[in-house]
């Protein structure tokens, strides 16, 4: 059996790809690595939900077969991956990541780990999340049936939520990439906290069928990776219409950075507060020598301000209320209380007290909100902000509480674009562009609907011209 | 966002937009609850406070739902 170099383990999908087609190692020896490595490392981090080495075995063994007779199917073919443990896998145990629904099995599987599957892509394992994917909020990393996320940089740090070990096992080289959703924050966070490369599709590009929903009107499936350029080889994957989501937009998803639009006619928009005043401030050398790098790729940049809108509490009366109608039975039942986080049991049951009124408030000024991003973005093709403005907290830290005592600054620049880009349904894209306090940081990209390869394009220069994608945890120790 | 049905005007836009409050005084920490029945009253207090950040937004009373969303 051929050993597996240790770079493997971070290779990008197109590298593995190819040396599967050169037979320098089988897709079975390298699940088989994988596996081994998923199962010894991934529940030290509190990454690992369920191994799925047994049927990955079997599906590696389908595709040595097909390359032996050179069927090849596409870029993932062979490529080890994670799926966030809300994504349904067909008579395996999917937990949503919480206690009440720790013995729960679905007769069929989610579109996207279809999808992967028919092309070849080898599912080895179904990774830890928060609790409900969050639910309307918690106050604690531990807020999970599997534990704190720890982070492969420094396991006294969170890992960032709610896809949290999608995150730690891209970034401690468990998978080659993983699955994860987004409500308001949940790949992206999980991406910069680790130093990964996450991406946030338009709402509807990608079926959510047979993933728990949150918010019927907020979720999105999406990919994390090493970099820009695998999250488009994986997001070409899984995207396109859906009868089965009545949500899906109808859209399809070519990666095609050849044909995207020429960086110099893109206008990039900035707010010079984010960097200088908001960011933490061990990260705003890296933050300022990211934007020096994004000017470098010849993008027009200019100033850009957020329309003025209340969008925490717009973002969190609409995922309250939802969240606390899908999940009514639950609260009802009181198995509710078997949650791990306080805050989480009380955000639900407080949830089914908001009059629809409210609710249909603030869905009317989401409303607003969208037609403001359309102004705004007829202008400018893309924002750009540091996607978290400080590194992974301690695993013990409130989360509900600052993350330092730094005076607010006075102008609120782009520092409300999470939740903001989620309300309106904007792609986004999330690149790690340097490190403060020795933990990893990023810079998150967002545009107009469906404007994907854009981003990707600016990120895949932005990752030609610097290597913190590149930079790897030291894995096990500690 | 091409399946919106609400008809806004740039100006209608700019008032709603105007009246909207932005968060930035720093408040102190309230202490964090140490029981269910505190947490649950903690966050029905922050639900409140999310609804008085609603109501401060004026709109049109033509504004519809984002029901039909289409990014």
């Amino acid at each position: 059996m051929a050993s597996i170099p240790d770079d493997i383990f971070f290779a990008s999908i197109t590298e593995i790809n190819q040396k599967l087609k050169a037979k320098e190692f089988s897709a079975v020896e390298l699940t088989h690595a994988f596996c081994d490595r998923l199962e010894r490392f991934g529940p030290g981090y509190n990454a690992l939900a369920l191994s799925l080495r047994q049927p990955a075995l079997r599906a590696a063994k389908d595709v040595d077969g097909d390359i032996k007779r050179e069927r090849f199917r596409g870029p993932v073919q062979g490529i080890p991956f994670g799926a966030k443990d809300l994504l349904a896998y067909e008579k395996h145990p999917t937990t949503w990541g919480a206690k009440p629904y720790a013995g729960q099995v679905f007769d069929y599987t989610a579109t996207t780990l279809k999808k992967l599957g028919k092309n070849g892509g080898i599912l080895t394992g179904k990774l830890a999340m928060v609790e409900l994917a969050g639910g309307p909020s918690y106050r604690y990393a531990s807020a999970s049936l599997t534990g704190p996320g720890l982070n492969p940089w420094d396991r006294t740090r969170w890992s960032g939520g709610s896809s949290s070990g999608s995150a730690i096992a891209v970034a401690a080289g468990l998978v080659t990439f993983a699955l994860g959703s987004e409500t308001s924050g949940s790949i992206l966070t999980p991406a910069s906290f680790c130093g990964i490369t996450g991406l946030r599709p338009t709402y509807g590009l990608v079926s959510r069928y047979g993933a728990m929903a949150l918010s019927w009107t907020l979720d999105k499936i999406g990919p994390l990776c090493h970099s820009a350029e695998d999250c488009g080889l994986v997001l070409h994957e899984i995207a396109g219409a859906d009868a089965e989501d009545p949500t899906s937009a109808g859209k399809s998803f070519y990666y095609a950075p050849a044909f995207a639009r020429t960086l110099k006619e893109i206008k990039v928009g900035f707010a010079p507060v984010d960097f200088d005043e908001w960011a933490e401030p061990a990260a705003r050398a890296d933050f300022a020598k990211a934007l020096d790098t994004i000017r470098s790729l010849g993008v027009q940049v200019t100033e850009a301000k957020l329309p003025d809108f209340p969008y925490g509490p717009v973002i969190g009366t609409i995922v309250s209320a939802e969240g606390a109608t899908i999940f009514e039975s639950l609260i009802k039942s009181g198995k509710v209380n078997e949650l791990a986080d306080q805050r989480q049991i009380a955000g639900l049951k407080a949830g089914l007290e908001i009059p629809a009124k409210d609710y249909l408030k603030a869905m009317r000024i989401r409303s607003l909100i969208q037609q403001a991003f359309r102004d705004l973005l007829a202008d400018i093709d893309v924002l750009i902000a540091p996607s978290r403005l400080t590194p992974a907290p301690k695993i013990t830290q409130p989360l509900d509480r600052p993350a330092s005592d730094r005076p607010t600054p006075k102008e609120r620049g782009l520092t409300a674009l999470i939740p903001a880009g989620n309300l309106a349904g904007l792609p986004a894209l999330s690149l790690p562009c340097g490190f403060a306090d020795g933990m990893p940081m990023s810079i998150q990209l967002v545009g107009r609907p469906f404007s994907e390869n854009t981003l990707l394009s600016i990120g895949k220069a932005f990752q030609e011209r610097t290597d913190w994608h590149k930079r790897r945890p030291v894995v096990g120790g500690g | 966002m091409d399946g919106m049905s609400i008809k806004l005007t740039r100006r209608e836009t700019v008032l709603g937009l105007s009246a909207s409050a932005v968060l930035l005084a720093q408040t102190p920490n309230p202490p964090l609850p140490s029981n269910p029945d505190e947490e649950l009253k903690a966050v029905r207090d922050q639900i409140q406070q999310n609804l008085q950040q609603l109501d401060k937004v004026q709109m049109p009373m033509s504004t519809e739902p984002a029901a039909h969303f289409k990014a």
